[in-house]
């Protein structure tokens, strides 16, 4: 489960290179790095990657597991869930259907999500083409209110 | 978010929880979202949304309900 984090002071120039790093990591190795990984890549000590860590989930677009690992990095997920994208030969995950089709927009590429309607599994493949999103049928639906998605994170 | 096929079957997802109907889009606004929300994400002096930000977005996309109220 994700975990809640206390304020910590900020270290914009570190937190926005980790911030791009870890987006970058993804892209090229379709997952999350380890936080040792982080550390060795930027070539810091893990307490400044870690502390850093602590800072980007505060704007809730990065989430932590228990362990200090990464669960979140939006619009990818770092563990498997129900809406893989696909990006040429690349595998990803997004978090939910709104950030599957931002991990395309993000990355400005073509992509297939292989989404399925919530309620029955029936498959609703989706694709991105040159910036358009083909085809566009089906709804989404947010189960809690936009006040409160960042109390349930997981359900929202 | 999750995707639906339709309304029915939003509502028997709903039934199926135990949970009131939350906010329904069209598949081009959740579209939009994911534009709105990561078409810069990229960009080295990205920073989150503020509540106002993200609000004008929501009305941006014809989400005005009071389920899309950010604040109180």
């Amino acid at each position: 489960m994700p975990r809640k984090v206390d304020a910590v002071p900020k270290q914009p120039d570190l937190d926005a290179r980790l911030r791009l790093y870890i987006y970058r990591f993804f892209n090229q190795h379709e997952r999350a790095p380890s936080v040792a990984t982080m550390a060795e890549g930027m070539s810091h000590p893990l307490r400044s990657v870690r502390a850093a860590l602590e800072r980007l989930s505060q704007t809730h677009a990065f989430v932590l597991q228990e362990n200090g690992e990464l669960w979140r990095a939006a619009p990818f997920s770092a563990v498997p869930t129900a809406f893989p994208v696909k990006i040429g030969r690349r595998s990803y995950y997004g978090n939910c259907i709104w950030d599957a089709l931002g991990i395309p927009v993000m990355l400005k590429q073509d992509a297939r999500v292989e989404a399925s309607c919530g309620c029955c599994n029936f498959a609703m493949p989706l694709r991105v083409k040159d910036g358009q999103l083909l085809p566009r049928e089906g709804l989404g639906h947010f189960a809690v209110p936009a006040a409160q998605w960042y109390q349930d994170i997981v359900f929202t | 978010m999750l995707l639906f096929r339709s309304e029915q079957h939003v509502d028997r997802w709903c039934r199926q929880w135990n949970r009131p109907r939350g906010g329904v889009l069209s598949l081009d606004q959740v579209w939009s979202l994911a534009t709105e929300w990561y078409g810069d994400r990229l960009n080295p002096a990205w920073s989150p949304k503020t509540a106002a930000e993200a609000q004008s977005a929501f009305a941006r996309i014809g989400l005005v309900a009071d389920f899309w109220k950010l604040s109180p």
